[in-house]
C-alpha cells in the first residue's frame, strides 16, 4: 500500500519536473556475444520504477525521462544480468548498446541464490516447481523420468522404454493432471508424442504446477499441470545427441533453428527412441501345458520392442511488426509397441502390438504489445493421426516363448482395430497490462473430438448408441497484481462447457486465488486456493476401444485445492548456499473419478466416487558449495483418505463401506529423491568440464489393496515392496559444451523394481550419450 | 502464522495416518475349519478375503486386520480332495489358481498353478474338470482342462465344438458340469449372443461325455422345461442311489426378456440311464404358488435347501432372497421360517456348506444394511437360526475343509 502511495507521489513529482524541462530518451540494442539481437530482455530503471522489454530486433526504448543519471538493469532468460549507468540530457536521445553474456556455461551448476529463469518460475505465487531441463541435456532421460525427480511427483511405469506410465502429483493422477507444450494442451496428441517418449532435450524447462493451475493454461486440470517450455533462446543453433545402451536402446535427438536477418525462421525438433526392452525379470513362469509354475524363474522379456520417431517442423517469421512469432508447422510421428504382459506378469503375450501415427498441422502466433500493453497468443492444431491395436494370433504364450493354440486369441479376444480420434484444438490468450503491476488475462481453449474407425473382428466397433463426439470449451479470466519481489496476488475464474450430441451438457464454474509474499527477498511465503473441475474425457465417456469401456453416466469431478508453503534461500560464509522449500497440500474431491473393472473384468470402467481427501507435505533441501558441489534431497508424504461412506454392494444395495476413512490403496504415500553432483572445471583444458552425478530414488512400500483389511502377517496381504535405486553418471564437456560425452549407469545395484504390483522394471543398465551443441553462427 | 498452520496440517496428516495403521484387530473367533469368503463392498481396490472360523453357529468375524487376501475379487471357490481352491476369473487371461489345505485352523498355501479363465468346473474323481466356453460363433470351440488335485497340474486338455453340438445354429453354453458315474453331464442353455439370448427358450438339453477321453457320447433334450441350472449354478444332483435330478429356473431369455413358457420344475434321470424319465415331473411353481428355484444344495435323503424367487423378482432380475426346503421324492416345497425380513435381505449365498446329514445346511445372508450372517437351516423343521456374524464385506461362500 505504502509503495503505491510512494509511487503516486514519485509520479506526481516526475510529472511536475518534466513539465519544467524537455524530456529525454534512452534507447538501444541488446545483443548476445555473437552479435545477434536478443528479444524479451527486461530492462529496468529502478530509480523510476520503469520497466520495458526488448523487441525481436533487440531494441528497447524509454521515453519521457527527466534529465539526470539513471541505472539500467538488463536481465533475461538464462543470461547474466548486468547494470549500466546512463545520463539523460534534456531533449536528447541517449543510445546504449549492451551485450549480454550467455549463462550456458553455468547451467551445469545449481546457482542456488542467483535466480535463473527456472527459479523465477518457482517464485510465482502458484505452487510450482520448474525443472531446468538444460541441466539434463547430457542424460538419456525422457520427460517422465526427469519429472520423477520433482518433489510431490511420482511416475509409475509398467516396464521399460515406451511402457505405459501414470504420473501422480500430490496424490492426483491420470487425467487430473494435464500436459501442455508451450501452453498448448497435449490432450489430443495421440501415443506418438507423450511425455514418456519425448526426450528432455526438447524442453528448455518443465514447469510443474501442483494443484492450482494458472489461467493461461486454459484447461480443466484438477490436480495440477505440467507445462513443457521448449523455448526459443537461440536464433541459430544445432543440438544433436545420440545415445546407446543396455537392452539395445538407441535414442537420438536433433534440435535446430535457423533464422535469417530478415526474420525468416525454420525450426526443427526430431527425435527417435528404440529399445528391445529385453531385460530380465523374475517371475513365476507357468508351463502352458501343465499349468505348473516355476517359482522365481529368471527369464528375458521377448516381446517388448518399442520404437517411436517424431519430427516437429515449424516455418515462419519472427520479429515482425504484426507478429513476434508466426509459425506454421507440422508434427509427424509414429510409434510401435509390443505388449509383453497383461496387468499381472503371469499373463504373457507374444503377438499383441499397437501402432500409432501422428499427423498434426499446427499454427502458432504470438505478439507482445500488439497495442501498448496487450499481448496476444493464438495456437491451433488438428490431429489426423490413427491408432491401431493388433492382436490376431490365436495362441497362448509362456515366458519361455513357447505357444500353443488358443481358440479365442491371446487374451481379450482378437483385434485388428484402426481408428482416428480426429482432435482439433484452438487456444487464444490475451494479456493486458493495466499498469506496471496489474495484468488482466483472458484465455479460451476450444477442443473437439470425433472418433471414426473399424475393427474387422468386432463389427460393433464405435457403433454404440452414442456417436463418439465431443466439444469442449474452457474460458478463463484472471487478474494479477504484482509488486515485484514484495508480494503478488492472482485471482481467476473459469467457465467450462462440454457437450456431446444426445447427452447431458456440462457447464461448470471454477475459481481460485494465489498469493505470494516476500518477508525478505530470500524468504517467500505462498498460498493458493482453487475450486477446480475436471470434465470427463472422451476416452472415459466413450471408452478407448482397447482397455477402457465407456461410461456415459460419468459426472465431472470437483475439487478444492489448498496449498501453502515457503521457500527460503540463504548463504553461509559466502560460498555455502542453502535453499529450503516446503509445501503443505490439502485436497478434497467430490465425484472423484476412478477406474474399476467392469462386470466381467474384461475392461476398465471410469466411475465416480463420493469423495477422497488428501493431506500431504513435501519438502526440498539443496546445498551448494561454490560451483563445485551441489547436493539436494526431496521428500513427499501424502495421505489419501477414502471419504465414500456408503457404497453399493454387488446386488446394488447401498451399504456402509467397510473401508470408509481408510487410506486409499495402491498409491505410493512416502517417497523421495536425493542427488549429488561434483563439477570439475577446466579439466584437461580450459573450458572443459567434468560433471559427476548421483541420483537416488526412494519409494516406501505400499499395499495393493485396502490397508485395513486382511491379516498383514505371513504373506497374507499383497503389496508393492520398498524401492531404492541408485543411478550414477559422468559427463565430460569439451569446448564450452560444444562436445559432450556422457556415461550413465541406472539401477546400479540391480534391484528388482516395481512401480505397479507384479510389473517388474528394468535392472541395471549402461548408457553412453554423445551430444553436439553449436549456436555461434549466422545465416 | 502461515507457517504454523502448515505444520499443524502436516502433523494432522501424520496423525491420521498413524490412526489408520493402529486400528485394532477385533476379537475374531478362534480360527477353525470353516472357511468364509468375503468381498468387501468398496468401489476400488477390491480383493477377496478368506476367513477361517471354528464355528458357524455364533460369534462375530471380520475382515479388519484378518483373513488371507486374494489377488482380485472375481474369484470362484471349490473344495475337493481335502483342498480349497481359489480360482481367479480374469478376462480371458490365464487364471491363477491357489490351492490351500488347512492346518490348525489356518489356511496353508500349497501352491499356485495356472489354468484358464473358465465358466464351469467340477470335481471328477481326483480331478477338477474345467470348461472354458465359447460365446462367439466365429470361434465355436470350447476348451476343457483336467486338473489333477494331487499333482496340481493340468494333465489333459481338449476342445469340443459347442456350436455343432446344438444343431440349432446357437452355441451350447454349459450352465455347470456334474460327474455321474464314469460320465460327465453338462446341462446347457443355447445362446445366440453374449447376452445369453436364445430363440429356443422352451427346451432343456444335457451333453453327456465319457470322462476318460472326454468324448461327447450323447445329447439328451426335454421339452417339458427350459434349460437346467443357470450360469455358474449347478442344476444337477446325484442321489445316494444314483438317480440324477435337475432343476430348471425357467429363466431362458429372448431379446433380453424372460421368454420361456415352461414352469420352474424338477426332472429326473434314473440311475444308470441316459434319458430323461418322462414319468417324473415336479412342477415347483405349482407346488410353491409361483416360485422358481434359482439354486439348490443337496443335504442327502432327497432333501434340498433351495433359493427361490417370485415371478416378479425373476423378471426384475433381482437376486433370490427366499429359502425353501424341497423333497424331490415327496414333490414338496416348504418355506423356511426364521429368516430375516425379506425386505432387509440383499442377497443369499449359493456356494454353501452342508454336513450331508439330510437336514442341516448353512447359508450366508447379506443384509441391506451391510451386515452379513451365516444362518443354520434345519430342513426337518424348516427353521433358520442366526449364527456367525460377518463384518467388513459381502459373504460369498461358506465352506468347510478337514
Amino acid at each position: 500500500m505504502y509503495s503505491r502511495l510512494f509511487l503516486l507521489v514519485c509520479l506526481g513529482m516526475l510529472a511536475l519536473s518534466s513539465q519544467a524541462q524537455q524530456p529525454g530518451i534512452i534507447r538501444g540494442v541488446i545483443r548476445n556475444p555473437s552479435g545477434n539481437p536478443l528479444q524479451a530482455i527486461t530492462i529496468k530503471i529502478p530509480e523510476l520504477r520503469k520497466i520495458t522489454t526488448s523487441n525481436q530486433g533487440g531494441e528497447y526504448r524509454f521515453t519521457n525521462l527527466a534529465s539526470g543519471y539513471y541505472t539500467l538493469i538488463f536481465s533475461g532468460v538464462g543470461l547474466r544480468t548486468i547494470e549500466k549507468k546512463a545520463e539523460v540530457k534534456a531533449g536528447e536521445e541517449t543510445f546504449l548498446e549492451v551485450t549480454l553474456q550467455d549463462h550456458t556455461v553455468d547451467l551445469n551448476t545449481v546457482t542456488v541464490v542467483g535466480r535463473t529463469e527456472v527459479q523465477e518460475v518457482n517464485r510465482q505465487a502458484f505452487n510450482v516447481t520448474a525443472v531446468d531441463a538444460k541441466q539434463l541435456y547430457n542424460s538419456t532421460l525422457d520427460l517422465s523420468s526427469a519429472l520423477d525427480r520433482v518433489s510431490g511427483v511420482r511416475v509409475r511405469e509398467s516396464g521399460g522404454v515406451g511402457s505405459s506410465f501414470n504420473l501422480s502429483l500430490n496424490g492426483f493422477s491420470g487425467n487430473r493432471i494435464r500436459y501442455f507444450i508451450d501452453g498448448v494442451p497435449m490432450d489430443n496428441f495421440g501415443s506418438s508424442f507423450q511425455i514418456n517418449n519425448i526426450p528432455i532435450n526438447i524442453a528448455d524447462r518443465v514447469e510443474v504446477y501442483k494443484g492450482v493451475v494458472p489461467i493461461w493454461l486454459g484447461s480443466d486440470a484438477l490436480g495440477g499441470a505440467i507445462n513443457i517450455v521448449t523455448g526459443d533462446r537461440y536464433r541459430n543453433y544445432v543440438d544433436a545427441s545420440y545415445s546407446f545402451g543396455s537392452f539395445n536402446t538407441h535414442r537420438s535427438v536433433v534440435n535446430a533453428a535457423f533464422t535469417s536477418k530478415s526474420g525468416f525462421t525454420f525450426r526443427l525438433n526430431a527425435f527417435q527412441n528404440y529399445s528391445d526392452n529385453n531385460y530380465k525379470v523374475t517371475v513365476d513362469a507357468a508351463d502352458i501345458y501343465t499349468g505348473a509354475y516355476t517359482r522365481d524363474a529368471v527369464v528375458r522379456r521377448f516381446h517388448d520392442t518399442y520404437h517411436n520417431e517424431t519430427i516437429v517442423a515449424n516455418v515462419g517469421v519472427v520479429g515482425k511488426k504484426f507478429a513476434d512469432q508466426l509459425l506454421v508447422g507440422i508434427t509427424l510421428g509414429k510409434n510401435y509397441k509390443e505388449l509383453q504382459t497383461g496387468a499381472r506378469m503371469v499373463a504373457v503375450y507374444g503377438g499383441w502390438n499397437r501402432r500409432g501415427n501422428l499427423v498434426m498441422p499446427t499454427l502458432k502466433y504470438r505478439k507482445t504489445d500488439l497495442i501498448k500493453g496487450l499481448d496476444v497468443t493464438v495456437n491451433a492444431n488438428y490431429n489426423l493421426g490413427k491408432e491401431q491395436n493388433i492382436d490376431t494370433l490365436s495362441a497362448r504364450f509362456d515366458w519361455y516363448g513357447n505357444s500353443k493354440p488358443n481358440p479365442n486369441g491371446e487374451g481379450r479376444g482378437r483385434s485388428l482395430s484402426k481408428y482416428g480420434n480426429n482432435n482439433g484444438l484452438m487456444t487464444a490468450t490475451v494479456n493486458y497490462k493495466l499498469s506496471d503491476r496489474q495484468t488482466i488475462a483472458l484465455s479460451n481453449a476450444f477442443s473437439t473430438f470425433n472418433r471414426k474407425g473399424s475393427d474387422v473382428y468386432n463389427e460393433n466397433f464405435t457403433q454404440g448408441q452414442v456417436r463418439p463426439r465431443l466439444n469442449k470449451n474452457v474460458l478463463g479470466l484472471g487478474y494479477t497484481y504484482d509488486e515485484k519481489d514484495q508480494w503478488s496476488t492472482s485471482v481467476f475464474g473459469k467457465y467450462l462447457h462440454q457437450s456431446t450430441p444426445g447427452q447431458a451438457t456440462f457447464n461448470k464454474m471454477g475459481f481460485g486465488a494465489a498469493v505470494s509474499y516476500f518477508v525478505i527477498p530470500s524468504l517467500q511465503l505462498k498460498a493458493s486456493y482453487e475450486r477446480a473441475n475436471r470434465l470427463p474425457e472422451a476416452n472415459e465417456l466413450f471408452g478407448d476401444v482397447e482397455l477402457v469401456q465407456g461410461n456415459l453416466a460419468l459426472k465431472p469431478e470437483e475439487s478444492q485445492n489448498i496449498n501453502a508453503g515457503f521457500s527460503y534461500g540463504f548463504a553461509a560464509q559466502e560460498d555455502h548456499h542453502f535453499l529450503i522449500n516446503a509445501n503443505a497440500i490439502y485436497r478434497y474431491s467430490d465425484n472423484y473419478i476412478y477406474s474399476r473393472f467392469n462386470q466381467n473384468q474384461s475392461a476398465l470402467v471410469l466411475d465416480n466416487l463420493d469423495g477422497v481427501f488428501t493431506l500431504g507435505g513435501e519438502g526440498e533441501l539443496r546445498y551448494s558449495y561454490k560451483k563445485f558441489l551441489s547436493v539436494g534431497a526431496t521428500l513427499t508424504y501424502q495421505y489419501l483418505q477414502n471419504q465414500q461412506e456408503y457404497v453399493y454392494d454387488t446386488n446394488g444395495n447401498k451399504v456402509l463401506s467397510p473401508v470408509y476413512k481408510d487410506q486409499m490403496p495402491n498409491i505410493p504415500y512416502l517417497f523421495g529423491n536425493a542427488d549429488a553432483s561434483v563439477i570439475l572445471r577446466d579439466l584437461g583444458q580450459k573450458g572443459n568440464v567434468l560433471n559427476i552425478g548421483y541420483n537416488m530414488l526412494y519409494v516406501h512400500a505400499f499395499w495393493l489393496y485396502w490397508p485395513s483389511l486382511g491379516g498383514s502377517g505371513g504373506g497374507d496381504k499383497y503389496g508393492v515392496p520398498m524401492q531404492l535405486t541408485h543411478d550414477v553418471n559422468a559427463v565430460y564437456s569439451v569446448k564450452n559444451g560444444r562436445y559432450n560425452i556422457g556415461l550413465e549407469v541406472r539401477n546400479i545395484t540391480d534391484r528388482r523394481l516395481y512401480d505397479n504390483f507384479s510389473l517388474q522394471k528394468p535392472g541395471r543398465g549402461f548408457y553412453l550419450n554423445l551430444r553436439y551443441f553449436f549456436n555461434s553462427f549466422k545465416i | 502464522m502461515k507457517l504454523r498452520s502448515t505444520l499443524a496440517l502436516a502433523l494432522a496428516a501424520g496423525m491420521l495416518a498413524s490412526c489408520a495403521k493402529t486400528e485394532s484387530e477385533s476379537g475374531n473367533p478362534k480360527s477353525g475349519n470353516f472357511i468364509l469368503t468375503v468381498t468387501p463392498a468398496a468401489t476400488t481396490g477390491v480383493a477377496d478375503y478368506l476367513l477361517t472360523s471354528q464355528t458357524l453357529d455364533s460369534d462375530t468375524i471380520s475382515t479388519k486386520g484378518n483373513g488371507v487376501e486374494q489377488d482380485g475379487s472375481y474369484r470362484y471357490y471349490v473344495t475337493h480332495n481335502g483342498k480349497f481352491f481359489s480360482m481367479l476369473y480374469g478376462q480371458g487371461n490365464p487364471g491363477a489358481v491357489t490351492a490351500y489345505n488347512i492346518q490348525n485352523g489356518k489356511l496353508n498355501k500349497l501352491t499356485n498353478f495356472q489354468t484358464e479363465t473358465v465358466q464351469a468346473f467340477a470335481p471328477v474323481n481326483d480331478d477338477l474338470l474345467l470348461f472354458k466356453i465359447s460365446r462367439n460363433k466365429n470361434t465355436p470351440n470350447s476348451s476343457w482342462y483336467k486338473v489333477n488335485t494331487n499333482s496340481l497340474t493340468i494333465t489333459a486338455e481338449g476342445t469340443v465344438n459347442t456350436l455343432e453340438m446344438t444343431g440349432l445354429g446357437e452355441l451350447a453354453h454349459f450352465t455347470w458340469i456334474k460327474q455321474v458315474g464314469t460320465k460327465v453331464f453338462a446341462p446347457y442353455q443355447t445362446i445366440i449372443d453374449r447376452s445369453f439370448n436364445t430363440k429356443y427358450p422352451n427346451q432343456a438339453s444335457i451333453a453327456i461325455f465319457n470322462y476318460a477321453d472326454m468324448k461327447l457320447e450323447k445329447i439328451i433334450t426335454d421339452t417339458r422345461i427350459s434349460f437346467i441350472g443357470q450360469y455358474f449354478q449347478d442344476g444337477l444332483s446325484v442321489q445316494e442311489n444314483g438317480d440324477v435330478y435337475g432343476f430348471s429356473p425357467a429363466a431362458a431369455t429372448t431379446d433380453g426378456k424372460v421368454s420361456t413358457a415352461k414352469p420352474s420344475a424338477i426332472v429326473k434321470i434314473k440311475s444308470g440311464t441316459t434319458e430323461f424319465d418322462q414319468s417324473y415331473f415336479f412342477d415347483v411353481e405349482a407346488a410353491s404358488s409361483g416360485l422358481s428355484i434359482t439354486s439348490w444344495m443337496y443335504l442327502g435323503n432327497n432333501t434340498y435347501i433351495v433359493n427361490a424367487s417370485t415371478k416378479a423378482e425373476k423378471l426384475e432380475g433381482s437376486s433370490s432372497i427366499r429359502v425353501g426346503i424341497v423333497n424331490v421324492v415327496d414333490k414338496t416345497y416348504k418355506a423356511v421360517t426364521g429368516m430375516p425380513e425379506l425386505t432387509t435381505i440383499s442377497s443369499l449365498t449359493t456356494n454353501n456348506y452342508t454336513s450331508k446329514d439330510g437336514k442341516t445346511g448353512y447359508i450366508g445372508v447379506n443384509l441391506k444394511d451391510g451386515t452379513s450372517y451365516v444362518y443354520k437351516i434345519d430342513a426337518s423343521t424348516q427353521k433358520a437360526t442366526r449364527g456367525l456374524r460377518v463384518e467388513g464385506g459381502t459373504l460369498t461362500a461358506v465352506q468347510h475343509l478337514d
